[in-house]
């Protein structure tokens, strides 16, 4: 495939150098040596170097990159979600949050978005042979509502659970080394002060994620905070333009879940007032879920209402001291079951149907 | 911080200083092409020039929770001064964060800070953070005869301390007043005398009675938007002085009626109030507390209080409940059920 010498990652001086030496695709640029370019471009030597390694290492992903749609089911297929510990919403989901998308938690406060993402984080550490994901988290709180008093809670909550499905000898052993302490000892904790510390703290997740293979999960509570009192609407919507970018490469580069939470606002329409996610509405493309929680009298109810996979759906929830559980669970006896390959492939079957 | 105290190639550094980049974080917030073409360096470079400029920002590296949990440092809580109402709270007020206490007039929202104000100056020991408290008042004057005799009474209500150690606090010098009128006062004793009081190790409690009150007053309705802004002004104050200096920060807000037939988006609601200044501000809030006054009439020993009733509306680690207190001589103290 021919690609033009402009849309490479170089500096605009450089590029004007190359065009107007005449090279406009990578093609042209493949059988040469660093000193034969920067003598016809009139470009430093260093600066030859790089171009040249650009327009390879472009090359080499443009192949890589190519896949057919029946590679793409598969390789989806293959990445598991995590559960929620709601049977209801796992089975909305599809089997639980999908691993390599990006997932918006919206609601107003106290209605259980830090609630859902302790839950997760605690869940994607449940062992592969009790149909979790066995991974690790990074966990980035910007709000600081990270109490690991409660985080202790889930995670005990969720051995609790997991001790009494024990039926073979690979789930004993699994028990063995899962634990309160690893639980704690997997989820690494970033508290970002403001939005500039999350933004360095991206810039250098992708590092961090190479160094930890098993991490499975991002979590960041909440992205709005550190951007809701924002002078330059313009550049808050720029500098969160480059978060949304970088949290999607993340996701799929690194096949990690990524979970974000947003904080809602009061719009007007109409002379009537109405709840809406926060940030404005180019961040709606952002994420390819978007879970908005909610209060309906006293009850909690959980909607999909953005996704490409799954039907428009509200489902009801219950926070306990356990954590993020089905409403009722006398009526969901499902819920004590678990989750096992089969369930999994038939949540993708049923997303793919819809 | 500044391009000497980095560790870059001299190259890049004069480049970033051409492009008339002051600081790091200024670098940060200019995407990478746009940082290519203002500084004229490759791509790497830029890449390099991003990464020193993150590592710079960055406070600590991501930390595994454990360490956390080992240092004991995320289960420090200030005692509310009595066994009912800690036991609400798992123990206390989180250090770290907003709580808000919200409430109508005369319910007891500012006998319980007044409490915390002697309780946060035992040692940790004894539910205290061993340090003073700042009390910031925007409503009334403050209530220092009730505050003489809590402290009076301490010897009694507290008999989990010790009692010489309570006779060698010196309670009332520990507290440290401060009256802010207008926003503006406000703003400046915000952002400097109470900073200063926090990192000199005097304090390590703030109380605002009450925030509602200034932000009720000084906004007409049409003035909105104009309100929100200074209202995240101040609440980022708070997170900033609770983050830097570890500190719990507790905001007293007054409440709002709640029509009937209004939208319960926000929550199921208790009674027929909700805590003031809206979203915006419950946005902010870590964890929110609320006191009621119940009917009827409780007893205890000579003294008559009518009933009260503290409930958590939300927290991140406590469930929705509530605990009956009572208001007399010595604080407010939980009813045992």
């Amino acid at each position: 495939m021919q690609r033009a010498v402009s849309s490479l990652a170089l500096s605009p001086s450089v590029k004007v150098k190359l065009a107007s030496a005449g090279f406009q695709f990578t093609a042209d640029l493949r059988h040469l040596k660093p000193l034969q370019l920067s003598k016809e471009a009139g470009l430093s030597q260093q600066e030859a170097l790089e171009v040249l390694q650009a327009a390879r290492s472009e090359g080499a992903g443009h192949r890589e990159g190519a896949l057919t749609a029946l590679e793409l089911l598969q390789q989806e297929e293959e990445m598991r979600s995590i559960i929620t510990f709601s049977s209801q919403l796992d089975a909305a989901l599809g089997g639980g949050l999908p691993v390599g998308k990006t997932t918006e938690i919206c609601g107003a406060p106290g209605v259980g978005k830090t609630q859902l993402c302790l839950q997760l984080a605690v869940d994607v550490q449940v062992p592969p042979c009790f149909g979790g994901v066995g991974g690790q988290v990074i966990y980035i709180d910007t709000e600081g509502s990270f109490l690991v008093q409660r985080v202790v809670d889930l995670a005990t909550a969720v051995i609790r659970h997991c001790s009494l499905l024990v039926e073979d000898n690979d789930q004993r052993d699994a028990m063995t080394s899962f634990t309160v302490e690893t639980i704690l000892s997997n989820i690494f904790l970033v508290r970002c002060h403001d939005y500039v510390e999350l933004l360095a703290e991206l810039h250098l997740l992708q590092y961090f994620l190479l160094d930890h293979p098993k991490a499975c999960l991002l979590v960041v509570d909440s992205v709005a905070f550190p951007f809701r009192h924002f002078d330059d609407l313009l550049q808050r919507t720029r500098l969160l333009h480059s978060v949304a970018q970088q949290l999607i490469t993340m996701a799929t580069r690194h096949s990690i879940a990524v979970a974000l939470t947003n904080q809602m606002t009061t719009r007007l329409r109409g002379g009537q007032s109405q709840l809406v996610p926060a940030l404005g509405e180019s961040w709606g493309h952002t994420p390819t879920i978007r879970l908005l929680l909610h209060w309906a009298g006293p009850r909690r109810l959980a909607a999909i209402f953005k996704s490409p996979g799954h039907m428009d759906t509200t489902i009801q929830y219950q926070i306990t001291s356990d954590g993020f559980r089905d409403a009722d669970e006398s009526e969901q006896p499902q819920s004590k079951r678990p989750r096992t390959h089969n369930d999994q492939s038939a949540g993708s079957q049923r997303e793919a149907g819809c | 911080m500044n391009w000497d105290q980095v560790e870059l190639n001299p190259r890049i550094i004069a480049a970033v200083r051409r492009a008339k980049l002051k600081s790091v974080r200024e670098v940060l917030c200019i995407s990478d092409p746009d940082l290519q073409r203002l500084t004229g360096l490759s791509h790497s470079d830029v890449k390099q020039l991003l990464i020193v400029a993150s590592t710079a920002c960055r406070r600590h590296p991501p930390t595994p929770v454990i360490l956390l949990h080992h240092r004991g440092e995320s289960s420090l809580r200030l005692s509310v001064g009595c066994p009912v109402l800690d036991q609400l709270l798992r123990g206390g007020l989180p250090v770290g964060g907003v709580t808000e206490l919200s409430g109508e007039s005369g319910v007891g929202k500012t006998q319980l800070a007044l409490q915390l104000c002697l309780s946060v100056q035992y040692p940790t020991e004894y539910g205290g953070l061993n340090s003073g408290a700042v009390y910031i008042c925007t409503e009334d004057s403050f209530p220092v005869r009730r505050l003489q005799q809590l402290i009076q009474e301490q010897s009694t209500v507290r008999s989990d301390a010790p009692q010489d150690l309570i006779s060698n606090l010196q309670f009332s010098d520990h507290v440290y007043i401060e009256h802010a009128a207008d926003l503006d006062s406000l703003q400046v004793c915000l952002s400097q005398r109470v900073p200063l009081l926090l990192a000199r190790g005097l304090v390590r409690l703030l109380v605002v009675d009450s925030v509602a009150a200034l932000f009720r007053s000084e906004f007409q309705a049409s003035d909105w938007l104009q309100r929100n802004k200074q209202l995240l002004t101040f609440c980022s104050a708070l997170h900033h002085l609770s983050r830097e200096f570890n500190t719990p920060v507790l905001c007293i807000n007054q409440v709002t009626d709640v029509f009937s037939g209004s939208d319960d988006s926000l929550g199921p609601h208790s009674s027929n109030v909700s805590p003031a200044l809206g979203l915006v501000w419950a946005n902010q809030v870590m964890v929110r507390l609320m006191m009621r006054r119940l009917q009827g009439m409780i007893f205890h020993g000579d003294q008559s209080s009518a009933p009260r009733r503290l409930e958590v509306v939300f927290a991140p680690h406590l469930a929705q409940d509530g605990r009956d207190a009572g208001i007399w001589r010595e604080g407010v103290q939980g009813v045992s059920s």
